[in-house]
């Protein structure tokens, strides 16, 4: 199966083929925290799979036929059934395919990974704002006090818990879903939102053991390279360090 | 089923007891559309369950104890296990309960349901502008009023918690002259159901 390296599709592009059987795609963006947490539960559970990245700034027309309103990321199967929404689409592949199961079988342990998943709702945005914030010169002391908050409340969970993980002594579903935010903290310039935390400090290194984080993990310079063309509205970003 | 008619708790009120063996608890709201979607799933699963009534204009201090953020609905079992949110709550029953399961087997049916959902809920916490289409008011807006208008009409705004900016939403939309010119009246309104519901002739006529 090809790695995340190839070309973004963009304006003008030809819509691809149906699904070949025996693979799912993910239609995808090389830097996007949402689709990676889907690539990370395909490589966890070591599904077949092909991935389409789409240029976000120049979408293909074709595109709007895969997710109404363009966004990622969208799952497509053989049969061309389209699942979108990364969570959906996480829970969908650990119930359709075999093997390791990443959400936990009994019920209120599932619900105890989706409140969880609640109480991280606000970080995606607050990241996002700090990023933009920093890129664009202004402060974002504000933003960061409020992202360090939201991290409180996850370290208390990590405390009274007392286990490495968000679900238990195992990397499961959970951390898969929260980790793409983390993994950005330090090239978005905000990594010492978590110097109050040793907790989460701990998760953060307990993550990177993790086999499938690691195959996935982004090179730095590239995701630099990324960001400095993005934030300059160069078209061209998001294929930045593809050969 | 004990406690859906009961008078709510509030400040001062005595912490209820642990759960019963072979009983569910809900923490709800008689009012409360989140705290519904639960009591049907409860009701459509023929669960065994006790409601208390929690007073969310006077909350009783032990409930943030159930809950931090204080809301309605909460599930509490027997072994003590607290599950919140709405849509978190009716996934747990229907996993842990045997019975009709609400929630489609195949996985891809499952996905579906989910994403409806998601479209719904964007509609009801609209968190990104003031109106559902930008700025200002456009068709989007106009055609769901109808239905929020009704909501209001017939509930009392209770659960105003969840959803703030939908709150906001039904405020700015007041102020919209169209809107404005047609607002129903809240007692015609209810006369008209009344009738309706009798299935009078004279119903689409009320108060004229």
């Amino acid at each position: 199966m090809p790695g995340d390296g190839t070309q973004a599709l963009g304006k003008g592009s030809c819509p691809p083929g149906p699904v070949p059987e025996g693979l799912i795609r993910i239609y995808s963006m090389r830097f996007c925290p949402y689709s990676h947490r889907t690539r990370l539960v395909l490589r966890a559970k070591g599904i077949r799979h092909e991935i389409i990245n789409i240029n976000l700034r120049n979408k293909p027309e074709w595109y709007y036929t895969k997710h109404p309103f363009g966004q990622i990321p969208v799952l497509e199967t053989s049969q061309c059934q389209l699942i979108y929404e990364s969570v959906i689409a996480c829970e969908y592949l650990d119930d359709a395919y075999p093997g390791r199961k990443l959400f936990p079988c009994d019920p209120y342990e599932r619900a105890r990974q989706k409140m969880l998943l609640e109480l991280f709702c606000k970080v995606p945005q607050l990241t996002k704002e700090c990023l933009i914030a920093l890129r664009c010169r202004r402060d974002c002391t504000d933003l960061k006090i409020a992202l360090r908050q939201e991290f409180c409340n996850l370290e208390k969970i990590l405390d009274y818990q007392n286990t490495t993980f968000f679900g238990g002594d195992c990397i499961s579903m959970i951390d898969y879903l929260l980790w793409p935010w983390f993994e950005r903290l330090d090239v978005y310039g905000i990594a010492d939102c978590v110097s109050h935390t040793p907790g989460l400090r701990l998760w953060v290194s307990a993550m990177k053991q993790d086999p499938t984080v690691c195959a996935l993990l982004t090179d730095k310079g590239i995701f630099q390279g990324y960001l400095s063309l993005y934030f300059r509205n160069n078209p061209n970003a998001f294929d930045y360090g593809l050969c | 089923m004990s406690g859906v008619s009961a008078r709510s708790l509030a400040k001062g009120s005595a912490a209820p007891g642990p759960v019963p063996e072979g009983l569910i608890r809900v923490y709800s709201m008689r009012f409360c559309p989140f705290a519904e979607r639960t009591l049907l799933v409860l009701k459509a699963k023929g669960i065994r369950h006790e409601v208390i009534n929690i007073n969310l204009k006077n909350k009783p201090e032990w409930f943030f104890k159930k809950n931090p953020a204080g809301l309605v609905p909460v599930l509490e079992n027997s072994k003590g296990q607290l599950i919140c949110e709405s849509a978190i709550t009716c996934e747990y029953l229907d996993e842990a309960y045997p019975g009709k399961k609400l929630l489609p087997g195949d996985p891809y049916e499952k996905a579906c349901q989910k994403m409806v959902f998601e479209l719904f809920s964007k509609v009801l916490t609209n968190k990104k502008t003031t109106f559902f289409g930008g700025n200002s008011v456009s068709m989007i807006d106009y055609l769901v009023w109808p239905w929020f208008e009704r909501l209001e009409a017939l509930e009392l705004n209770e659960c105003v918690d969840h959803t703030p900016k939908l709150k906001l939403w039904m405020a700015a939309m007041r102020e919209d002259p169209a809107v404005s010119a047609l607002l129903l009246d809240v007692k015609a309104l209810k006369g008209f159901i009344d009738l309706y519901l009798q299935n009078s002739p004279e119903a689409c006529d009320y108060g004229l």
